[in-house]
C-alpha cells in the first residue's frame, strides 16, 4: 500500500496557481477564461480530494458495500461546475461583444483605448 | 495499489496537460487542449469515487464549455497574440498563495481517510438514512434534490441568469458597433 | 399562513416575478412590475423587522430538513436589518429604474429588470441563509446579473468595465470557495452555527487560517476592499445610471455583511485574536482604503468615478469599525453600512438625473448643472454633507460612534486616519459643487429632472437627514446586533 498522504493537494495547489497565474499573465480575453476554468477546476479537485475515502465506494447504496466515499462535496462540485460554466458562457458573450466594439480582445489594446 | 498508481499518473498528466494548455500557441490549440483537460479532470473524478462529478464535468467542461469557447473563438478569433513574457506581479502573487496554501494544507489530514472529520459529521446520516429517507441508491441524487434542494434550485437560477445575460448581450441594438 | 413564510417569501418572491418580468412585453409595463415586486418585498422585510425584534432569531428549515444536514434559514438582527437595508433601496430605486433604466435600454426592458430582480433575489439570499454554501451560490446568482447589468451601459467601456469585473468577481467566489472547502475538511459541515460551534478546538491552526485568509479575501474583492478595489471605478461610472445607484448602495454592503458574518459568526473573536496581525492587518488595509479610494478620487474626471472612489473609502470605515474587534467597533460598522448605502443611494441617484439631463457625468460637461437642476443639485449637497459627515446628517453618526470606539482603545492615530480621509472627502467633494455653481458663458434655460427621477432621489437625501436628527432606533438595533454576533457566537 502506498501512503498518498497530501499528495493530491500539492498537485492540486500548483494546478491552481498556474490557473491563476495564466489569468493574470495573458492579454487575450479567451485564454483570461482559460486559465479561470483550471483555476475553478483545481478547486473542484481539492473538494473531491477531501471527499475521497480509500477503499470506499461510490457513493450508490449497495447491499454489499460497508464503506462509500463522500457524497456531499460531488453534491457541492456539480452546483459549482455549472456555476463554472454559466460564468464561462457569459464572459465568452462580453468577448464577443467587446470585439464588436473594439475589432480586439486583447486587454492591453483595450487598456489604451480611452473610452 | 493500482488505484493509487493510477490516481498519482492521472495527476501529473493533468498537471503537464494544464501546462500545455497555458503555454501553448494559438488559441485554437489551447481550446482543444482544455478540452483534453477537462476530460482528464473527469478520469479523475472517477479514480475518487466522483462518478456523477464526472460524468457533469465531461459534459459540461470538455463539451459545453469547449464548444462555447470555439464559437466564441468563430466570432473574434484571428487577432495576433501577443508573445507571452514573464508577468512578474502575478508570479509573485501566485507564489505567496501558493506559499500559503502549502502551509495551510500541510494541517489538512491525509487524503483518503475513513476517520477524516469531514467524513464523521452530516455525511453519515446521508450514507445510512437516505435509502430509506429519500429511497433511492444514488446518494449524491438525494442530496442535490432534497436534502440540499435548495442548492440545485439556486443552480438553476444561476444557468437561468447566464441565459438571459447572454441573451440581452448578444440580441438587440449595439449602438455603439454601428459606428 | 404568509406569516409564517415570510422568511423565504422575501428570497421567493422576487425570483418568482422573474420570469413573469422578462416576459413582459413594452418599455415600461417591466419597471412598473418590478416596482410593485419591490414594494412587496419591503412590506415583507418591515414585517420581518418586527418579528425578529420580537424574537431575537427567526429560523426556517427548507424542505423540512433540519440542519446542519439540510439548508437552514436564518435571521437575526444583523442579518435582518441588511435585508431591510436592501428592500429600502430596491423600494425607492426601482420606480427610478422604470425611467430611467427603461430609457437606456428600450425594448429589452423586460431582460433588464428581470436581471435587476435577479441581483435583488441574489442579494437577499446571501443575507438570509444560514447555509455556507448557500452563500456561495446566491453570491453568484446577484454576480452574474451584475456583470449583465454594468454591460448594458451606454458605452463601449461598460462591456470592458463588466468584463474585468466578471473575472476579478469569479477569482473572489473561487478564493472563498477554497476558504470553505478547507472549513469542509477540518469540520465536516456547512452550516454557519454549526461551523461557528467546531471552530475552537481549531483557532490558531494553520489551515483554519488559511481558510480565514481566502474567506477575507474573496469576499474582499467582493466588497471592494482596497487594494482589492480595481473593479469597482470602472464599473460604477459605466452601468446605467439606475444600476449604479442600486449596486453602489447594496452589493458592497451585502459583500461587508457576509464579511462580518463569517469573521464573527464562524471564525469567533477568539479565533480572530490568535492569529497574529490579523487585527493590525485588517486595519490597515481599512485606512490604506479610507486615505487611497480619498486619494484617487481627488484625481478623477468623471463624477461616478469620483463616488465610486469614494465607496472605497467608505468600505474602509466599515472594515475599520469590524477592525476593532469590539462590539462598539462592529456596532459602528454596521452603522456606517446602513447610512453609507442612504448616501451612496442618494448621491448616484442624483447623479443619475444630471446624466439624463446633460448627457454624461463628467465634470467638464457639468458646468453650471446647480442652477439648472436646484432641485436635483441640493439632493446632491445633501448626500455630499451627509459623506463628510457633517451633524444632523446620517453619515455624522456613523463616524461619530465610529470614532468613540475607536478612542476606546486609544488608537489615535486611527482617529487621525479618519479625520485626514474626511478632509479629502471635503476636497474631493468639492470639485463637483464648484463646477455645479459655476456659471458658464452660455446659460442653458433651466430644466429640472422629471418628478419620477427627482422623488426618490429627493426621498433618499430625506433619509440621510432622518437618520442625521434621529440616529437612536438605528443605533440601538446595530448595537443589540452587535452584542449577539460578537456574544455567543451564535
Amino acid at each position: 500500500m502506498i501512503d498518498l498522504g497530501l499528495y493530491n493537494y500539492w498537485i492540486v495547489i500548483a494546478l491552481m496557481m498556474s490557473g491563476l497565474y495564466a489569468l493574470i499573465a495573458r492579454g487575450n480575453l479567451i485564454r483570461k477564461l482559460i486559465g479561470l476554468n483550471i483555476f475553478q477546476a483545481s478547486v473542484f479537485l481539492l473538494y473531491i480530494s477531501v471527499g475521497f475515502v480509500r477503499d470506499g465506494a461510490a457513493p450508490i447504496l449497495a447491499p454489499d458495500v460497508e464503506s462509500y466515499s463522500n457524497p456531499l462535496p460531488h453534491v457541492l462540485i456539480l452546483t459549482a461546475i455549472v456555476v463554472g460554466v454559466a460564468t464561462t458562457a457569459l464572459g465568452l458573450a462580453l468577448a464577443v461583444r467587446i470585439h464588436g466594439a473594439y475589432g480586439s480582445i486583447d486587454d492591453d489594446v483595450l487598456d489604451r483605448q480611452r473610452d | 495499489m493500482i488505484e493509487e498508481l493510477i490516481d498519482v499518473l492521472l495527476l501529473v498528466a493533468l498537471l503537464l496537460v494544464a501546462l500545455q494548455v497555458i503555454g501553448s500557441r494559438g488559441l485554437l490549440a489551447a481550446i482543444m487542449t482544455f478540452g483534453a483537460f477537462s476530460l482528464v479532470c473527469a478520469g479523475l473524478f472517477i479514480t475518487l469515487d466522483a462518478v456523477d462529478v464526472a460524468f457533469t464535468e465531461a459534459a459540461v467542461g470538455a463539451g459545453v464549455a469547449t464548444l462555447l469557447m470555439l464559437a466564441a473563438l468563430r466570432r473574434c478569433g484571428g487577432e495576433p497574440e501577443e508573445s507571452p513574457r514573464v508577468h512578474w506581479g502575478g508570479l509573485v502573487t501566485v507564489l505567496v498563495l501558493g506559499g500559503l496554501l502549502v502551509w495551510g494544507i500541510r494541517d489538512l489530514p491525509p487524503v483518503g481517510l475513513a476517520d477524516n472529520p469531514a467524513h464523521e459529521h452530516v455525511a453519515p446520516r446521508y450514507l445510512e438514512q437516505s435509502g430509506t429517507e429519500i429511497g433511492i441508491p444514488n446518494v449524491v441524487t438525494s442530496v442535490l434534490a432534497s436534502y440540499r434542494g435548495f442548492d440545485t434550485l439556486g443552480e438553476v437560477v444561476v444557468i437561468f441568469t447566464a441565459g438571459l445575460g447572454v441573451w440581452l448581450l448578444l440580441s438587440g441594438r449595439r449602438p455603439e458597433e454601428e459606428e | 399562513m404568509i406569516l409564517s413564510h415570510a422568511q423565504v417569501l422575501v428570497v421567493a418572491l422576487p425570483l418568482l416575478a422573474v420570469p413573469i418580468c422578462a416576459l413582459l412585453p413594452g418599455r415600461r409595463l417591466p419597471g412598473v412590475f418590478a416596482t410593485l415586486v419591490a414594494w412587496a418585498v419591503l412590506a415583507l422585510a418591515l414585517l420581518l423587522m418586527q418579528e425578529v425584534s420580537a424574537a431575537g432569531v427567526l429560523r426556517y428549515q427548507l424542505g423540512g430538513w433540519a440542519p446542519p444536514w439540510g439548508i437552514e434559514y436564518r435571521l437575526d438582527r444583523l442579518a435582518a436589518l441588511v435585508q431591510l437595508l436592501l428592500a429600502l433601496i430596491a423600494a425607492v430605486v426601482l420606480p427610478y429604474a422604470a425611467r430611467s433604466l427603461s430609457d437606456e435600454v428600450g425594448e429589452r426592458s423586460g431582460g433588464a429588470f428581470a436581471a435587476l430582480l435577479l441581483l435583488l433575489t441574489g442579494l437577499l439570499g446571501i443575507v438570509a441563509t444560514g447555509d455556507a454554501f448557500n452563500v456561495f451560490v446566491f453570491l453568484e446568482i446577484s454576480s452574474l446579473a451584475s456583470y449583465t447589468l454594468i454591460a448594458l451601459g451606454r458605452r463601449r467601456r461598460a462591456l470592458v468595465a463588466s468584463f474585468r469585473y466578471l473575472i476579478l468577481g469569479t477569482v473572489g467566489a473561487t478564493f472563498f470557495l477554497i476558504g470553505l472547502g478547507l472549513l469542509y475538511a477540518l469540520t465536516g459541515t456547512l452550516n454557519m452555527d454549526d461551523l461557528a460551534a467546531r471552530m475552537p478546538p481549531l483557532a490558531g491552526s494553520p489551515a483554519a487560517t488559511t481558510a480565514l485568509f481566502f474567506i477575507v479575501v474573496g469576499l474582499g474583492l467582493k466588497a471592494a476592499m482596497f487594494p482589492l478595489h480595481q473593479w469597482l471605478p470602472d464599473a460604477y461610472a459605466e452601468a446605467p445610471p439606475a444600476v449604479s445607484a442600486f449596486m453602489a448602495a447594496t452589493s458592497t454592503k451585502v459583500a461587508l455583511y457576509a464579511l462580518a458574518r463569517f469573521l464573527f459568526g464562524v471564525f469567533g473573536l477568539q479565533q480572530l485574536t490568535e492569529v497574529p496581525m490579523l487585527q493590525e492587518g485588517l486595519q490597515w488595509l481599512a485606512v490604506a482604503g479610507m486615505l487611497g479610494g480619498s486619494i484617487l478620487a481627488l484625481r478623477a474626471a468623471d463624477i461616478g468615478r469620483i463616488l465610486a472612489l469614494s465607496s472605497v473609502a467608505q468600505v474602509g470605515y466599515i472594515l475599520l469599525g469590524f477592525a476593532l474587534l469590539s462590539t462598539a467597533g462592529v456596532a459602528a460598522g454596521l452603522v456606517h453600512l446602513f447610512n453609507h448605502a442612504l448616501m451612496k443611494g442618494a448621491l448616484f441617484l442624483a447623479l443619475g438625473a444630471m446624466i439624463h439631463r446633460c448627457g454624461g457625468g463628467e465634470l467638464a460637461r457639468l458646468e453650471g448643472v446647480g442652477h439648472r437642476m436646484p432641485w436635483t443639485m441640493a439632493a446632491f449637497m445633501v448626500g455630499a454633507l451627509s459623506l463628510i459627515g457633517v451633524p444632523l446628517t446620517a453619515g455624522f453618526v456613523g463616524k461619530w460612534y465610529l470614532v468613540s470606539a475607536v478612542i476606546d482603545q486609544s488608537a489615535w492615530w486611527l482617529v487621525a486616519a479618519i479625520l485626514v480621509s474626511s478632509i479629502l472627502s471635503v476636497f474631493y467633494l468639492w470639485r463637483i459643487v464648484e463646477v455645479a455653481y459655476r456659471r458658464p458663458a452660455v446659460m442653458p434655460p433651466r430644466a429640472e429632472a422629471p418628478l419620477i427621477l427627482l422623488l426618490p432621489t429627493m426621498l433618499l437625501a430625506l433619509a440621510n437627514l432622518l437618520v442625521g436628527l434621529n440616529s437612536s432606533p438605528l443605533v440601538s438595533w446595530a448595537e443589540a446586533a452587535s452584542l449577539s454576533l460578537l456574544g455567543t457566537g451564535s
